[in-house]
């Protein structure tokens, strides 16, 4: 073998080259096959940006919300359940990103990496999802909402299924208004957006469940403090009105009558390192995943804030924001001694996933139990367990202050029934009222529907 | 006898043909007897081609031409998936190419031809491209076409056979500096040629074959390197100058899905539909990426992945590998030098436009508009491919037949 030939060897820098550069694109197409197969564009998956063909989706009785009948996707032929159910299912252009054709699109295309569209135009059982929210008790939640804008959400605080979520202001699919993309009254604000899970609002006195678990874990004899309500708190900087001039209240009483000015106090007392502490361990600024969808973020943050800033923050106000879904794990952490099941719309044995953890830890017992017993105090010795007949009741009112608008009203609260495991968030979106006149009303409607369902 | 090892192989070959052709044959319109016709044939020039060659070359193995046949025949099944009418047109190309390798196996068996043609065919080679660049008119960007009526070809794609022949002819001469100075004013001025045809992908693979023909002839990878950085510099001054149209094709690379209904469209079809098809595709003619522009010809990766599936796709771009090492082994095995560097460059040359058209609509490399060797659609192509492989089949050749005539090339 002569000079020449040795040098043939050189080529095989290149073949190396060549195979190394194979085993990356194999890897590059296998990681990415599923984002770039669903992508809009993808005509096997899309006519004109709408899904061709998918799986049935089913509510948990085994209601049809969206199926395929030759070639075209078909809604449930009730107009309230379609309304009810537009953020849940989704639509099909992808506008409602958590919506399921486009959150759950690839186990509904029936995509896979092996089969890649194979199954697309194919039925089969494994292409359809079974959710665990209840048509008709949405029809119910769309229907107690009347003419407010807002969401509410009911959860199983046992087993964590979302039976029920709806967000207003929403449409019917199978008449999409033309002017919804064009219109510039405002009137469709936001309109594509599921307010249980992506939408964050100030949470006004619901917080004060917050401040209050952040009390009893600081401040020993909490229990037997007393405070004085003279209609606002004086604090250094500013003052920190309240809704009412209460007198002298205890620490069970300030929150029943969600007392501003002893909140105010006690949050100035805490300061504002155990404040964030608490709120953070409480689900504030953390990410939760509902099958794989991100939760926005509650929002808490009191980093430079003076002491008129804590007292406002200490009863929801200032910066906070507060997102329903968040809101409603957390009531029933509090119903079952400091942890729940994380929330998930998919039914257990048709689901693919099962991201992120599959509990929430966010107070400890015995906080966890004291609380439970204030909520309860707030609903039998405040609001009145005739708002709640037969619930055993517990809950919070909230009417949380917004720049410029009416004020957004809120019910946040849960069932302490055994055979009714069930939470609840109603967030009226610049109703104006209160939350005792106008969310409490709506919240009892959808629990008396949920617990006959239960 | 050892001459029936190859019978196996070409059986499942033709087993694999038969199936894909059937899917483009038996249509729901009947059976497409054009289709029918074509693929018969193509099966039949294979056996004969196989039974002749054993009995005349009893040692020699036949894997190569087989590879090219079968990357051939895949070509042709894409052709009539997407339009059966070009399906004739892409057959004769392929039945030229195949004569042209056959004739170019006789031209170079003998070291006194070989030697005889190199000028010929160096004029014939800077001639052609010339001409291009006077005549052609500008298809998608580049001038690199020729069309006479409606019969059109590239013929950078025919100079390819000349840069390597003239290369591997004018290094053979060990003290010769005179022809090395020649085969280097001969080589810059194809590639400047190129250059301003803005075949820009081809140009790349003239300097890439370039860099092989100069190490088989120094051995020399710092002198490369040097050239290689001056070349660099080159490009980056013409960049400078040229800015608009290379600018614009580099600058979305790694970003094209920022541009998917832009300058990233081909690149992002060809991904969308790649995993579209999943590990075994979604059957022949059932794709989507085939109503792209240019699906059959620079995409053709994408159109196999989608339909065949990415597993058909992988195995299909690892032949260019076995090409290559096949190169190499031959190369090894043979003592002559222009047969040596011929069948090397050969190899080198078919790998680097593979991994340029693969790479490039994958973008893992820029995309540079090139085709990918046997399987895209394009007469010219199809001609040059299977010339390329007479060179790597020459070495061969020689390795068994070398003694009859080591008297007839001794330096």
């Amino acid at each position: 073998m002569n000079k020449i030939s040795k040098r043939s060897k050189i080529l095989y820098a290149l073949v190396f080259a060549f195979v190394f550069g194979v085993c990356f694109l194999s890897v590059t197409l296998i990681s990415n096959a599923e984002t770039w197969a669903l992508k809009r564009v993808n005509q096997h998956i899309y006519d004109k940006g709408q899904l061709i063909s998918a799986g049935t989706i089913y509510d948990r009785n085994g209601v049809v919300l969206a199926q395929t009948v030759d070639g075209k996707r078909i809604f449930n032929e009730n107009k309230t359940i379609r309304c009810a159910t537009l953020h849940t299912v989704g639509d099909l252009s992808g506008f409602i990103a958590t919506g399921a054709h486009t959150a759950f699109k690839s186990q509904l295309t029936g995509y896979s990496l092996i089969n890649g569209v194979y199954n697309i135009e194919r039925d089969g059982e494994d292409k359809n999802l079974h959710l665990t929210i209840d048509a008709n008790l949405c029809a119910d939640a769309y229907n107690a909402l009347g003419k407010n804008n807002g969401t509410i959400g009911v959860y199983n605080y046992k087993t964590g299924e979302i039976l029920c979520m709806v967000s207003k202001p929403t449409f019917d699919i199978n008449n999409k208004p033309s002017d919804i993309d064009t219109d510039s009254t405002g009137k469709y604000n936001g309109i594509y957006l599921n307010r249980f899970l992506s939408g964050v609002f100030t949470p006004g006195s619901t917080f004060k469940i917050v401040t209050a678990a952040c009390a009893i874990e600081n401040i020993t004899d909490i229990d037997s403090r007393t405070f004085t309500c003279t209609g606002s708190y004086k604090t250094s900087t500013g003052v920190v009105r309240c809704n009412g001039v209460h007198g002298t209240l205890n620490f069970e009483k300030a929150l029943n009558r969600s007392c501003n000015s002893a909140f105010a106090q006690m949050a100035e007392e805490l300061g504002n390192e155990k404040l964030t502490a608490t709120a953070e361990e409480l689900g504030f600024n953390k990410r939760i995943q509902v099958n794989g969808i991100n939760v926005t973020k509650s929002y808490f943050d009191l980093t430079g804030a003076v002491s008129v800033d804590r007292g406002w923050a200490g009863i929801g106000q200032y910066k906070t924001l507060a997102n329903p879904c968040h809101m409603v794990t957390l009531m029933g952490a509090i119903a079952s001694n400091g942890t729940a099941p994380a929330p998930h719309i998919l039914e257990t044995n048709s689901s693919l996933f099962s991201l992120g953890s599959s509990t929430l830890r966010y107070l400890d017992m015995t906080t966890a139990i004291k609380l439970s017993d204030m909520l309860r105090s707030n609903v039998k010795n405040y609001y009145g367990d005739h708002k709640f007949p037969n619930l055993e009741m517990c809950g919070k009112t909230g009417t949380a202050e917004v720049a410029g608008k009416e004020p957004h009203t809120w019910f946040v609260g849960f069932s302490k029934r055994p055979d009714t495991p069930i939470a609840i968030v109603v967030l009226l979106e610049n109703s104006g009222g209160t939350g005792i006149g106008n969310a409490v009303p709506i919240a009892n409607k959808v629990m008396q529907s949920a617990a006959g369902l239960a | 006898m050892t001459g029936a090892k190859w019978l196996p192989t070409l059986m499942l070959i033709t087993v694999f043909q038969v199936i894909s052709a059937g899917q483009v044959v038996f249509t729901e319109n009947g059976i497409s007897q054009r289709s029918a016709a074509v693929f018969g044939t193509y099966i039949a020039i294979e056996w004969v081609y196989a039974i002749v060659s054993s009995i005349i070359r009893k040692k020699a193995s036949p894997a190569l031409e087989f590879v090219a046949f079968f990357l051939t025949g895949i070509g042709l099944v894409i052709v009539a998936s997407v339009n059966e009418n070009l399906l004739v047109t892409q057959f004769v190309a392929f039945v030229l190419g195949f004569v042209c390798f056959l004739f170019l196996l006789w031209l170079i068996s003998s070291m006194d031809r070989a030697m005889f043609m190199r000028t010929p065919m160096a004029i014939a080679a800077i001639g052609l491209l010339i001409i291009t660049l006077l005549l052609a008119k500008n298809i998608n960007g580049a001038y690199n076409w020729i069309s006479i009526g409606s019969f059109s070809f590239q013929p950078s794609e025919l100079v390819k056979i000349a840069f390597i022949f003239v290369g591997a002819a004018a290094l053979e001469k060990l003290q010769s500096t005179r022809s090395l100075t020649k085969y280097i004013v001969f080589a810059v001025m194809c590639i400047a040629l190129l250059f301003l045809m803005r075949d820009l992908g081809t140009a790349l693979i003239f300097f890439f074959t370039f860099l092989i023909l100069a190490f088989m002839r120094s051995g020399d990878i710092r002198t490369l390197i040097l050239v290689c950085v001056a070349a660099a510099m080159g490009a980056a001054l013409i960049v400078l100058v040229k800015s608009d149209y290379v600018i614009r094709r580099f600058s979305i690379y790694r970003h094209i899905w920022e541009n998917m209904d832009g300058s990233g469209y081909q690149q992002t079809r060809v991904l969308i539909y790649s995993v579209s098809g999943g590990l075994f595709g979604v059957g022949i003619g059932n794709g989507k990426l085939k109503n792209i522009f240019a699906a059959t010809e620079d995409l053709v990766f994408g159109v196999l992945c989608e339909e065949w599936g990415i597993i058909m796709g992988i195995i299909v771009i690892l032949c260019f590998a076995f090409i290559a090492t096949h190169s190499i082994k031959c190369a090894v095995g043979c003592r002559y030098a222009f047969y040596t560097i011929a069948a090397v460059a050969a190899g080198g040359l078919l790998l680097f436009q593979a991994s340029l058209n693969v790479f490039g609509v994958t973008d893992l490399l820029p995309m540079t508009g090139v085709t990918l060797p046997f399987i895209s659609r394009g007469g010219s192509s199809a001609i040059s491919c299977w010339a390329l492989i007479a060179f790597i089949k020459a070495a061969d050749n020689r390795t068994w037949l070398g003694s009859r005539y080591h008297t007839e090339v001794a330096e």
